[in-house]
């Protein structure tokens, strides 16, 4: 037996608090993405602007597509996708675990660490990826605001999260560690950091770590800054000066609205659709 | 196959275990663990070891020095897989009078930023049958 649908203007993470110690199962929807609860447990998250445990996997090549898909036909309608992967031998158990929670907390914090209010709550509403491993809520909250003062802390400018980024004219870019350097290489005066943690099949927090590092290091800057920010660079960047380095001269630069995690968002609507 | 709680426990049975968890080293956050923490606290041992973990992964003068590792970009074309997944350390072991810690990181192909930390009894534990085993067990607990 299901209540009614909530609506309600409350924050999502004191709504969260509430249905934890509720015990209650279902999703709750904000502006920015869903939580799937279950027994009071955060059991997955979603966001349009984080790679989904499907890209993840697949664009890394650590699952074949058809693999993915075969996972999803067999196990999707009884919602135990994650459990199919793993019986089916595409995966073990203990790298779908580390794939899933990192796609769990990075969804998450997008999600909940600028508290927006909860849009509704659907009670009994199961995610079709299935029991993989629960987080307490609290924990989930408390991660999402550590990683916003991390972020503050390695380079306060938060224009580097949302804006498209090109590279700075100047400093010496040798000698960045692998996974910096692999990020750095993507920007392109067009993509923002959604878009390249896209490009390269990485979570999303984890490149804007990587970006604002950068930024700190005074080699990247947004395109397009809101506010005249701090600039430690010795040559500021011309405000809306094309790619510097790009290997592809890629597309024409649009208007901010990002298009990648809305093709994101529109795939994951057909996954859950064909879950039905 | 293992997965994280059972990896863990495994880990646990090594003799003058005190500790295990699996921790990412990007943000800090402990994805698992199991037993004691120094102090009490495993988010803070998860939190202080990530840096360390950082610092030696992003290290130029730790790196594997076989192959021409002064350009980011082409680091790592280790055998297999695609460049730059291999981590370019295996391991920081820590003594102190009392306990050994050792850190394994954790090789996937996906986007992953984890390391296994073990921490160990100095008067029970032995430091080479550890590392030894706990580089077993985060073999397994992503390749099954």
């Amino acid at each position: 037996m299901s209540t009614p649908t909530l609506r309600t203007d409350e924050p999502a993470s004191a709504l969260l608090g509430t249905l934890a110690a509720q015990g209650a199962t279902g999703a709750l929807s904000t502006e920015t993405g869903i939580v799937y609860l279950a027994a009071g447990h955060v059991v997955h998250v979603e966001s349009a602007v984080t790679p989904d445990l499907g890209d993840l996997l697949t664009h890394s090549g650590a699952l074949a597509p058809d693999g993915w898909w075969e996972a999803i036909d067999q196990a999707g309608r009884r919602c135990s996708v994650g459990r199919q992967l793993v019986d089916s031998g595409h995966l073990a158990a203990g790298a779908l675990e580390l794939c899933h929670l990192g796609a769990l907390f990075d969804a998450a914090y997008f999600v909940l660490a600028h508290d927006g209010p909860a849009l509704r709550f659907r009670p009994g509403a199961a995610h079709w990826l299935g029991a993989v491993r629960s987080v307490p809520v609290d924990t989930v909250l408390r991660e999402s605001r550590r990683r916003r003062e991390l972020l503050h802390r390695i380079w306060p400018e938060p224009a580097v999260d949302r804006a498209p980024l090109a590279r700075v004219p100047g400093p010496d870019a040798a000698d960045l560690p692998a996974r910096r350097g692999r990020t750095l290489a993507q920007v392109n005066g067009v993509r923002t950091a959604a878009q390249i943690a896209t490009a390269l099949a990485c979570r999303t927090f984890h490149t804007l770590v990587e970006l604002r590092r950068l930024a700190a290091a005074g080699l990247v800057a947004p395109v397009a800054p809101l506010t005249s920010g701090p600039s430690s660079a010795p040559s500021p960047a011309p405000a809306s000066a094309p790619a510097i380095v790009s290997a592809e001269p890629g597309p024409t630069p649009r208007p901010l609205a990002p298009d990648e995690p809305d093709t994101a968002l529109l795939r994951r609507l057909l996954h859950a659709l064909e879950a039905l | 196959m293992p997965g994280i709680d059972e990896s863990l426990l495994e880990a646990m049975r090594l003799p003058g275990a005190r500790g295990a968890s699996v921790v990412d080293w990007i943000s800090g956050l402990a994805l698992g663990a199991v037993g004691d923490a120094p102090g009490g606290d495993a988010e803070a041992t998860a939190a202080e070891t990530a840096e360390l973990a950082r610092l030696a992964t992003e290290s130029g003068v730790l790196a594997l020095t076989g192959g021409d590792d002064a350009t980011g970009e082409t680091a790592g074309d280790g055998p297999g897989g695609p460049s730059g997944k291999e981590p370019p350390v295996q391991d920081l072991i820590i003594t102190n009078a009392d306990s050994y810690h050792l850190l394994r990181f954790v090789t996937t192909t996906f986007d992953s930023t984890v390391f296994v930390h073990l921490w160990l009894d100095r008067s029970e534990g032995n430091l080479a049958l550890a590392r030894i085993r706990l580089a077993e067990m985060a073999d397994r607990l992503v390749l099954g």
